[in-house]
């Protein structure tokens, strides 16, 4: 229908009709309007604007039904009533981790030896070293180190001519130039130290 | 007064006296009397509650969440209810907050993520595959064309607009009701219906005209 058509016929147009569609309540009974309730093919239209209004709203309303079938209605329930259950529960307090492991934890004791293996490596390393160190501060002498030595230290050392042999321990004993060396510094300890010798005959 | 009793009930007395009798067992620490006597509530609104989320949220997953939250919390919340007040308008108010608070949510997200592609045609919706049962494949295939169509309509809707119209179109609450929901205006409430019913017949229509020369484009190239 054309404006012109709808001016001279002051047939209702379409805001009209959405107006009195929406100012009708929905337990009224229709609408209570003048020019409908006189015009025929205004009531026909506006009949077929309130059908076109009720299909969108079963459309929506079964649209909505169809995502929540009973069944899900049901377990919608169920979670609602646990989650109500599980909000009066008191608090559980769980304690605070003391040492930050890490999930594999469950993997300690092969980890556990290999860390001793490589703590002991390590610590014998050390070792090595150590010892190395101390062979190089103390180390033997060279012969050429002794020679200066015994060139230094017994410098009035005469060896005596006739040297007994070297048959035993107690010869060596009784031997005086092993157990009095001509040593200057020495000779007044030599003095009064008894020997070995003295001792024997005293004893005879 | 006992469960059977308040059955006899309308509606809304049946719902003041469960939310009383709940209060009072929450008042005295009888916690499972009064989770027992909330499933009555539950079990009365549940559908309808449903129905609002899905109409809000488009996502039934999310929907579902959303009315667990809301029975959740109007539990918790109960000792603030008053009784002068209807439970439904009272819950339904939680509801609506909630589900706004959602959709907020998702823009905030959708700004910041790639949103997923639709899952193939073989993969549907848990809703879908129950829903199964009556139509013929056809009309199935019609029929969701259609929602699909309303809703995209819904959608372009102002969000007060949209309220209102799902409200008392969809719910078939009074504007008196409406207005205590969405705290707007009776008057208002229905300008924003009129609004919304008048933009929903533009945005279909042309939807309907679209497709129509679109059907018309394929047969011309067909022939």
């Amino acid at each position: 229908m054309s404006i012109l058509d709808r001016l001279v016929s002051r047939h209702l147009d379409e805001d009209t009709l959405a107006r009195i569609w929406s100012e009708a309540s929905p337990g009224d009974g229709g609408p209570q309007h003048v020019h409908l309730a006189e015009c025929a093919h205004c009531r026909a239209r506006y009949a077929a604007f309130e059908n076109w209004a009720l299909e969108i709203r079963d459309e929506g309303v079964s649209e909505a039904d169809d995502a929540f079938p009973p069944e899900r209605l049901a377990s919608q329930q169920a979670h609602i009533l646990r989650r109500l259950e599980a909000a009066e529960r008191p608090a559980r307090v769980i304690a605070f981790p003391r040492l930050g492991r890490p999930v594999t934890a469950s993997h300690g004791a092969p980890q556990r030896w290999v860390a001793a293996a490589a703590a002991g490596l390590i610590v014998g390393l050390a070792a090595g070293q150590l010892l190395d160190l101390r062979r190089s501060f103390y180390r033997a002498p060279t012969v050429h180190e002794m020679d200066v030595a015994q060139k230094g230290g017994r410098r009035n050392y005469v060896p005596p001519a006739s040297a007994p042999s070297l048959a035993s321990d107690d010869s060596i004993l009784l031997y005086d130039g092993a157990t009095a060396p001509d040593i200057p510094e020495l000779q007044p300890l030599d003095a009064i130290t008894p020997r070995m010798r003295d001792t024997d005959q005293q004893s005879r | 007064m006992t469960v059977a009793q308040t059955a006899a009930l309308p509606p809304r007395e049946a719902d003041s006296v469960a939310a009383s009798a709940v209060k009072a067992y929450q008042a005295e620490g009888r916690h499972a009397d009064a989770r027992e006597r909330y499933t009555e509530l539950v079990s009365r609104h549940q559908r309808r509650a449903s129905r609002i989320a899905f109409h809000y949220l488009r996502d039934a997953a999310e929907a579902d969440e959303a009315v667990q939250d809301a029975f959740v919390k109007a539990y918790s919340h109960l000792g603030s209810f008053r009784e002068e007040l209807p439970f439904e308008v009272w819950f339904t108010r939680i509801l609506i907050n909630g589900c706004l608070d959602r959709i907020k949510a998702r823009t905030r997200r959708e700004r910041w993520i790639v949103p997923v592609p639709e899952a193939p045609a073989g993969q549907r919706d848990f809703a879908e595959r129950v829903a199964g049962r009556g139509p013929s494949p056809e009309d199935q295939v019609l029929a969701r064309e259609r929602r699909h169509k309303l809703a995209a309509a819904l959608v372009r809707l102002p969000e007060r607009q949209r309220s209102v119209f799902m409200l008392s179109h969809y719910e078939g609450c009074t504007s008196r009701e409406v207005s205590a929901l969405t705290g707007l205006n009776e008057s208002t409430v229905r300008v924003h219906l009129f609004r919304a019913i008048r933009r929903l017949r533009t945005l279909l229509s042309h939807q309907l005209a679209a497709d129509s020369s679109a059907v018309k484009g394929e047969k011309r190239v067909h022939s």
